[in-house]
Parts: structure tokens; sequence; C-alpha cells
């Protein structure tokens, strides 16, 4: 399955794309085959802001319903409103157009307790 | 007014006959089914026949929108590989059993029906879907969060929202009124006539009762029941046993599973 090499992975199966200070995040194109096809993503409101590992919002999918855990502390800067019209982006794009939030990090160090994409390959045997 | 709703019959003929056999003596005042006419058995015409010739309108279920368009695909989310090659022979099984005519009929079964009540100079909405309003095959269970489940019932305008699918009946009452000001929602799963999964092998329906105090303000307004009922599910298991149907459809029969 896919996994881009210069993103971090959380253990929730969140990715993380750091860009200086601002992190783009999304779930992984597991997290998106083991849900099924998204119905409605639940997202946070512009300037919530989140510690690492709270709950941030959901994805509905046509069997069950998945938290999103907040891969690293910041504040929300942007949503991705097409999802509110397509969510199915999230199963399609999951990488690229599926991105959920981007945020403004609140602490980089925090990476370090991220996975790289072979730690995450091996937590979920692909 | 009393409305009759049914849904998941899945081809089990003498769980529908007892269906109406049982409901016939309630005497509604009017009967809908929700969909889901066919798969998982060998009666999938039979099926379509006895409610089509009763004239009751009729929702397409995703087994009923899969067969209707000869697809091998049933929007069905099963967990493991063997569920998935069960599955497949179940539609296939399915496809190859479908006369033109019945499958025309499912071809063109409407996606909802919303029937608008006017009752105490205010509107009542029920609105019938099978899975839900958003999705053909979307799983409603009875511990969706109720943020979500009001949303859903919200967006699609339903005071009182009815759907099948998971096979396990229940029934919320929800409140999305604002500032003080109640606004009741209902949210029924009507369970499944022919193949129950709540662990009760009989079959199941529901009767809504409607009446002229009925509103949104007012929780306990409308009245749903469950109903349960008898069939000779041995008769369709063994149907199941002596056809090219996976067994394990047979024992879920037997368990209610």
């Amino acid at each position: 399955m896919e996994l881009p090499k210069d993103l971090y992975y959380s253990k929730e199966h969140t990715w993380v794309l750091v860009e200086n200070d601002i992190a783009t995040v999304g779930i992984t194109a597991y997290a998106q085959n083991e849900l099924g096809e998204i119905v409605y993503v639940d997202l946070p409101n512009v300037n919530h802001h989140f510690k690492q590992d709270e709950v941030f919002g959901s994805a509905e999918a046509i069997k069950t319903v998945s938290d999103l855990f907040m891969p690293i502390s910041g504040k929300i800067i942007e949503t991705n409103e097409q999802l509110l019209k397509v969510p199915t982006l999230v199963n399609s794009n999951p990488f690229d157009n599926g991105w959920i939030v981007k945020i403004a990090i609140e602490d980089l160090r925090e990476t370090e307790n991220l996975l790289s994409a072979e730690q995450y390959a091996q937590l979920t045997n692909n | 007014m009393k409305i009759a709703l049914f849904s998941d019959i899945h081809a089990n003929l003498p769980a529908l006959e007892a269906f109406f056999a049982d409901v016939e003596k309630r005497n509604p005042d009017s009967i809908y089914c929700l969909g889901d006419l066919v798969g998982y058995n060998i009666w999938p015409n039979e099926v379509v026949n006895e409610i089509r010739k009763r004239k009751i309108p009729t929702i397409a279920g995703n087994y009923d929108f899969g067969i209707g368009r000869m697809s091998n695909e049933c929007g069905c989310a099963y967990k493991t590989d063997a569920e998935k090659d069960n599955g497949n022979i179940s539609i296939s099984y399915t496809n190859s059993l479908m006369k033109d005519d019945e499958r025309a009929y499912l071809r063109t079964l409407p996606a909802h029906i919303k029937v608008e009540f006017q009752l105490n100079e205010d509107k009542l909405n029920l609105l019938l879907v099978h899975g839900s309003p958003r999705k053909i095959n979307e799983y409603l269970f009875e511990d969706r969060e109720e943020k979500s489940m009001l949303r859903i019932m919200e967006q699609a305008d339903a005071d009182i929202m009815c759907f099948g699918h998971t096979h396990k009946p229940y029934y919320r009452v929800l409140n999305s009124g604002i500032d003080g000001q109640d606004h009741f929602r209902h949210a029924v799963n009507i369970g499944s006539v022919g193949k129950p999964k709540d662990n009760d092998i009989r079959g199941g329906y529901v009767m809504l009762t409607v009446d002229e105090n009925s509103s949104v303000l007012s929780k306990e307004s409308i009245s749903v029941e469950f109903i349960r009922f008898d069939y000779d599910f041995e008769k369709a298991a063994k149907a199941v046993e002596d056809s090219p149907l996976p067994n394990e459809y047979a024992e879920n029969l037997r368990r209610g599973y």
C-alpha cells in the first residue's frame, strides 16, 4: 500500500506533512481501506486548538464511525471544505486531495513521538 | 393512522407469508416496504410478486439495487474473506434466479418515500429509507453517536426516520430543539422480516401510530410497536441447504443471526 516517505505517521493512522511550522493532516491509505467508503467527515472549527492525541473530528463510513486523533498539537488554520461535498476524496486520494486539516504547529519536537514510513509499515504489516 | 413498516425479507417466502398473515389481522391503514426483497434464499421472484400484487409502496434496498442492475456487487459490508466468498455465491445465485420482469421492478424502485403530515397547524415529516438518507447501504446501528444521528435527520428534514438494513431493531428519540424549544426526532430501525440478526429467530416489523395530537413538540405523541411473529424457519433453512447457497445462511436463520 502507498506510503509516502516524507510524512510522519501516528499509531492512530493519521499522517502529517510538516512544512516549516505548518502541518497538513490526513488519514492513511490503510485507515481509509479499513473504514470503507466514507460518507461524511466531521471537521473541527478553525482556530480551535487541539493537543497531540486528542480527538479532533470523526470520519463516518458505511460500516462504522471512527474518531480522528490529532497527531501533533496546534491550532486549526484551515479545513478541507471539499470533503463536505466529496467525502470520498479521503478514499481516493488519502495522501493528497483527501487531506483533512492544516494546523499551526505548537511544538515541532512532538514529531519525535511519531513514526516514520518504515515504522508505520511495520505497525500495519504493510 | 396505523402504519405497518417492514423490510429485509431477503427472499424468505415462508417469513413473508407469516408476516402478511400477522399484519392483516392488525388491520393497519397503510403498509410500506423498506427494501431488500432478495438475496440469501431461494424465493426472490416469489417475494417480489407477493409484495407487488398487493401494490405495497416499496423502496429499494442495496441488494435490490444490485440485482436490479445484474451487478455482482450488493453493497454489503462483509467483514471477512469467508463472508465475502459466501456473499459472492448468494449474489450470483440470485442473479441466476431473477426473472426479467421482476428484475425490472427492482431496478425502478424509488430510493426514498417522504410522507408529510400536517397536524396541529404544524408539519411532521416521516421519511422512509433503507440504510440512511445519504446512502442506501449505510449501517445506522443503535450505538451511533447522537450528534451524528441528529445531523443525518436534520439534513434530511426527517422528524420520524424509519430504516432497516442492519436487521437489528431499535427506537431512539432525540431532541434537536434549540433555545429551550423542543423538537423531538424519532429514529426507528424496523428490524427484518426474513433474516433477523438480533438473536431472535422470529420475523420482525414495526407498527407506527400517528394520531391527531402527534407533534415534534411532544416526545410521546407517536407510538412505535415492535411486533415479532413465528414462521416456519426450518422450511426456510432447509431451502438454503438444498440450494447452492452456503449452509451458513441456514444456520443464521436457525440462530437469529
